[in-house]
Parts: C-alpha cells; sequence; structure tokens
C-alpha cells in the first residue's frame, strides 16, 4: 500500500476512534434505552408537585358538607372546583391533627357574584347543555350582574350566597 | 417472418426471483430504520395506551380546567402560555365563524353577539391530542420530546435546547415557549399524577365530566365506552396525526 494511502487510513481511523469516545462522553446517560430520549426524562416528569388533593382527601375532615352536598345540584362538583388547588391543606391537617391552620394554607372561599357568574351567567353557548345530577336539569342560567340584586328590605346589594347555599342551590 | 415468442428462460426465472426476494428483504430492513412508519404503530398493544375523550356536549365553559392546569403545573399567570384552554365558537346567522378564548376561558365567558345573530354556540376545551405519531416529537433535531410506551407526549425540558421547531410543527397549537426556562413547554397529561393513580388536574376539577380519559387497550374503560357511545372526531384527521382526544359532537368549524 502506497504511503500516502495509509497515512489517510490511519487518519480516518483515529477520527473514528474520536468519535466514538466523544460520543460516548457527551451522550446523556440512558439516552436511547427505550427510544431516541433520555429514559430518565420519564422519571423526572413523574417527580413534580402535586397541588389538587381530590375529592377523597377533603372529605375525611368535611364529611358533613359532603353530605350536605351530594343531596343538591352540585353533588358532581369536586370541592376543588370552587376552593382551589387543596393539597398542601389537607396534608398540613393531616399531619398537625386539630392545630389552627396558618393563613397562606387556608383555602379560598368564592362568595363574589363574579364566580357563581363563571358558571351561571347566562351565555347562548351554555342554554341547553344538560348535566347528569339528581334530575337531568338544565344548568341554570341567570344574568349574574342583575339577578335580584338590590334586597327589597334592606335597598342593600346581595350576594348569591345570601339567598343560596353554595352546598346545597 | 419471423416469429417472437416470449420465453421465460430459467436465467430470467432466477433473475426476477433474486430481484423480489432482494426487495422484500431491503422494504423489511428499511421499514425498522423509518422512524414515521415506526411513530405510527403503539409501540406496545398490551399495558396502557391513554385516550382522551371530551364531550362538547357537556362543556360549560367554566374555565375550571384551565385554570386548574395552571396551579397544578405552576404555568405563569399570564395569558398566551396555556396546556389545556377553552374556546367559544359562535356561528352567526350569515354563516361566518367567530372564535373567541379571553384568557383561555379562566374568567368566565361574556357572550359578545347579541342571541339573535346566532345560529348555533358552543365551548371547545382545547389540549394536547398526544397524538400517536405526533409531528411535534419528529421534528425535535436533539431527542428531547419523545411518547412514552402508555402514549403520554413528554418534553425533556433539561434536553431541550429551545429552538421552537416543535412549536411550529404542533398543528393544534398545544405548544409554547416558557419564559423562565426556555425550553418548549406542553400539557403532560398530568403524568406526575397518572403516576400516583390520581387524576389529571383538568379531568378532577371539570364540573359536569365532560372529559373522560382511560387506557385504549383496555375494552372495559371509561374511554372505549365513551368512544362506543359517541360519534366521536378527532380535529384535523386530514393531517394523519394519529390524535388520541376523541370530542363528541366535533363541528367541522373547529381548527
Amino acid at each position: 500500500m502506497p504511503l500516502h494511502i495509509k497515512r489517510l487510513v490511519f487518519t480516518f481511523v483515529g477520527l473514528l476512534v474520536f468519535f466514538i469516545i466523544l460520543q460516548q462522553i457527551l451522550k446523556p446517560h440512558s439516552f436511547g434505552v427505550q427510544g431516541h430520549f433520555r429514559e430518565d426524562a420519564i422519571k423526572e416528569n413523574t417527580q413534580r408537585a402535586l397541588q389538587y388533593a381530590g375529592k377523597a382527601n377533603c372529605t375525611k375532615c368535611h364529611d358533613s358538607i359532603h353530605a350536605e352536598k351530594k343531596e343538591g345540584y352540585h353533588s358532581t362538583l369536586n370541592c376543588e372546583v370552587c376552593h382551589g388547588p387543596g393539597l398542601k391543606h389537607a396534608q398540613y391537617a393531616q399531619m398537625f391533627e386539630g392545630k389552627e391552620l396558618p393563613d397562606s394554607l387556608t383555602l379560598i372561599k368564592p362568595n363574589e357574584r363574579k364566580d357563581c357568574a363563571i358558571c351561571h351567567q347566562r351565555n347562548a353557548a351554555r342554554i341547553k347543555i344538560l348535566f347528569d345530577t339528581i334530575d337531568n336539569t338544565m344548568i341554570h342560567q341567570i344574568d349574574a350582574m342583575e339577578h335580584n340584586l338590590i334586597s327589597k328590605k334592606t335597598k342593600k346589594e346581595r350576594r348569591c350566597i345570601d339567598c343560596h347555599n353554595p352546598h346545597q342551590p | 417472418m419471423k416469429k417472437e415468442k416470449k420465453q421465460f428462460s430459467r436465467r430470467d426465472f432466477f433473475k426476477t426471483g433474486a430481484i423480489l426476494v432482494g426487495g422484500v428483504a431491503a422494504s423489511a430492513f428499511l421499514s425498522s430504520v423509518n422512524g414515521v412508519l415506526i411513530a405510527g404503530e403503539p409501540s406496545k398493544k398490551r399495558g396502557k395506551w391513554y385516550g382522551i375523550g371530551i364531550d362538547i356536549n357537556k362543556c360549560i365553559g367554566c374555565g375550571k380546567c384551565a385554570a386548574a392546569c395552571k396551579n397544578e403545573n405552576n404555568i405563569i399567570k399570564e395569558p398566551f402560555y396555556f396546556r389545556s384552554w377553552v374556546e367559544q365558537y359562535t356561528i352567526k346567522n350569515d354563516g361566518t365563524v367567530k372564535v373567541e378564548s379571553p384568557n383561555g376561558g379562566i374568567d368566565g365567558f361574556t357572550q359578545s353577539i347579541p342571541d339573535e345573530e346566532i345560529f348555533k354556540s358552543f365551548f371547545v376545551p382545547k389540549m394536547c391530542n398526544h397524538c400517536s405519531k405526533s409531528p411535534c416529537t419528529q421534528v425535535c433535531p436533539v431527542g428531547a420530546t419523545f411518547e412514552t410506551s402508555e402514549g403520554v407526549v413528554l418534553i425533556d425540558p433539561n434536553y431541550c435546547i429551545g429552538c421552537g421547531y416543535c412549536i411550529q410543527a404542533c398543528p393544534y397549537g398545544c405548544r409554547y415557549k416558557n419564559p423562565e426556562t426556555g425550553t418548549a413547554d406542553k400539557c403532560t397529561l398530568c403524568f406526575h399524577r397518572l403516576d400516583k393513580g390520581l387524576q389529571p388536574a383538568c379531568f378532577e376539577i371539570c364540573p359536569t365530566q365532560a372529559r373522560i380519559y382511560g387506557d385504549l387497550n383496555d375494552p372495559q374503560s371509561n374511554i372505549n365506552y365513551f368512544l362506543k357511545n359517541h360519534n366521536c372526531m378527532v380535529i384535523k384527521p386530514n393531517l394523519n396525526t394519529g390524535s388520541k382526544l376523541f370530542y363528541n359532537a366535533l363541528t367541522p368549524e373547529v381548527r
């Protein structure tokens, strides 16, 4: 074999070895085990923090409200629909039983007119929606900003929850 | 005149035979290399293979799913960054379609068109379709997004270079660039909740149970019951994305 070809072969073999070593160093651990991605990324995706506790966790303490709610129209709603994410609240309550909750962990109590209007404001897209509740009625639609706004007795503005119990509307 | 007789000699027979066998062998070899063909098939027929069902007839457009998604996944509370959102489609009497989604529906919808002009109006909750032939994973240059064996499309934020290619590739607009990390981000079907046997946040929170998810491989699952009982359709079926988000009562106006 002529010398210049030999040199070329050596150079190519050298580059190939260099490339393989470099690839082994740079390739992340567990890449390509299941496909063209890091297998560890699946595990990392499962390790994020949770926020929502689920209805079962709420009923552990608030069983009376659960019993009240399941008779009414709002029986299909989970607690966290209105009260917001409550896993930290539930965990704290479980860890320190009977202790007062710090303010940061108290859940929201939506009691303004606009909070009810999110679902019950009259809208053309909402009118004909049936839902599986105690008697398969349509969702109740009102003009939330006008519906019985001023009390006849006190002449003051009223909130929805002054007349309707949100757990049993 | 000499009659030309078409003869099929032994030599021809071997030639054609060799070509045929070689062709079949080569195509069999190539099919295992072809990424598009692999992606089209579920990686396994047994085990979990998640699908999602959304009943448009049941959605009341409260936007609680969009809000729950933001809470659960710590997404910036700003419009434009949504993994799950709700759109209101209004078809007017003159045939024009208006689509609106103020802040993804989180603050509720207010009717912007008077009743007399409306022919039909409905809400469409949107989220990642978790396609089985997902265009977004095919374009990733570094392998930072992938489909798990459960059929969930995930992102590896530690490996993403933030080129934004996948954001353009998604035909459903379900990806966004996280302004904090600079990487692509999307719905993970709350993979961290599924792993612990909990429902994804938007399914947990839906007040009318308009959303259903389940194992498509299990004939007894919720999702298969939903698919059998409703006239279901995916968005943009012509794109052959293998979408696994099935809508009941989907109309062609929805894009």
